[in-house]
């Protein structure tokens, strides 16, 4: 298993109105789950915490995550990622697929 | 949170998303709470937010309900024990408060990570039910998925007054490939998938009386479905299990010694056994003859 956290710089997200989280994917073989949360210490980061079954692509993770950050304006988000080897594009799509369930009214 | 329209494919959430009114599903321990496995990390396993299971109070129709959908791509729906501690919470939260429980079941059993505690959890789940049974509340299991319900997920199915399949549902005890294992396959192939939905898929357990109504596979015909059962209940009583016990016996003497699920269907009244099997569920329903 391997661990980390990271933070990336981030443009500030704008929170929904009565949205506190959101969810995407699956912890299921080359899936991951990733939650979105509120993190009220920082508007100009996003707070990753990353749990991987499969060590040793920590370089690929940093990749992936801070494209992402550097993509989307998400300052100010808690992202928790559980993972099963998902590989890097899977890892975007879901990002991006979380993100749209935060930004859209119902859940 | 949508995405396809057919109920097999949905995850646990849009299963729920789709079937209930619009809005009114609140999650009991959703993700941000990390009511997670105690063992699986202990065993270098990723975890899940919500364990495998999604539970929460909603309405259907108007009429209030508990729910539970089981998350099948996480270890294969499998009950551990937090997952089994939050199935059995929304079954008792029926019995207390005398509103109807509906799950829909996605689940190959016990998960063997934790499986002393999974086995004790879904016993607690089945005394749930009964709990549920004894006040008359109903309880409605509902097996819409491709991994079915099997394991202990399986009897805690048929423990409820109702069961709603589709046809990709599955409702059995031993999976196809522990069958296989334990019998050859030459007694029992579960790569033929043909053979597998035949002896196990919604369709031929619907014929059998296992389950009590066949849906389409979508959420509008499942919640039709259930807005049939939600004001009914089965009697549980030492008569009825009887009864139950005959039924059993009659089947295992009459189909004991078939070999071809097409002989059973034949037997069960369906004369084209090649258009039932494409026949949706309100043709297939005409065809029956169930008592």
């Amino acid at each position: 298993m391997e661990k980390f956290v990271k933070a990336f710089p981030s443009k500030p997200l704008t929170w929904p109105r009565g949205k506190q989280w959101a969810l995407a994917g699956v912890v299921g073989s080359g899936n991951l789950e990733v939650l979105f949360e509120r993190n009220p210490k920082t508007t100009d980061q996003m707070d990753c915490h990353v749990e991987s079954s499969i060590p040793g692509y920590k370089d690929s993770w940093l990749a992936a995550l801070g494209d992402f950050a550097s993509n989307y304006p998400v300052g100010g988000t808690k992202v928790t990622i559980h993972d099963q080897g998902a590989d890097p594009i899977v890892v975007t799509f879901r990002l991006r697929q979380a993100y749209d369930h935060l930004l859209k009214k119902t859940t | 949170m949508s995405c396809s329209n057919l109920f097999h494919e949905q995850t646990a959430r849009q299963r729920i998303a789709s079937l209930v009114d619009p809005g009114s599903f609140t999650e009991f321990l959703p993700p941000p709470a990390r009511v997670m496995s105690p063992y699986l990390p202990q065993l270098d396993i990723p975890v899940s937010f919500d364990d495998g299971i999604v539970i929460g109070r909603a309405k259907l129709g108007g009429t209030p309900l508990y729910l539970a959908a089981q998350v099948g791509q996480f270890v294969g729906g499998a009950v551990g024990e937090v997952h089994g501690a939050k199935l059995t919470g929304i079954i008792k939260a029926s019995a207390r408060d005398s509103i109807p429980c509906v799950f829909i079941a996605e689940s190959g059993g016990v998960r063997l990570h934790e499986g002393s505690s999974g086995e004790i959890a879904i016993s607690e789940a089945m005394r749930a039910v009964f709990e549920c049974r004894a006040k008359r509340v109903p309880t409605i299991a509902v097996i819409g998925a491709d991994i079915g319900a099997y394991g202990g997920m399986g009897i805690l199915s048929t423990c409820c007054d109702f069961r709603i399949m589709t046809e990709h549902g599955r409702l059995g005890i031993s999976g196809p490939i522990v069958i296989e294992k334990w019998m050859g396959k030459q007694a029992y192939d579960s790569s033929n998938r043909a053979l597998v939905w035949k002896t196990s898929g919604g369709k031929t357990k619907f014929l059998l009386g296992d389950a009590d109504l066949l849906a389409d596979d979508d959420a509008a015909s499942v919640g039709a479905a259930i807005k049939k059962l939600l004001s009914k209940s089965a009697p549980l009583t030492i008569k009825s299990v009887k009864a139950r016990q005959q039924e059993l016996e009659k089947r295992l003497k009459t189909f004991g010694k078939t070999t071809d699920p097409d002989a059973i269907w034949k037997v069960l009244g369906i004369k084209n056994v090649a258009e039932a099997s494409l026949a949706t569920a309100t043709e297939f329903t005409a065809l029956a003859k169930r008592k």
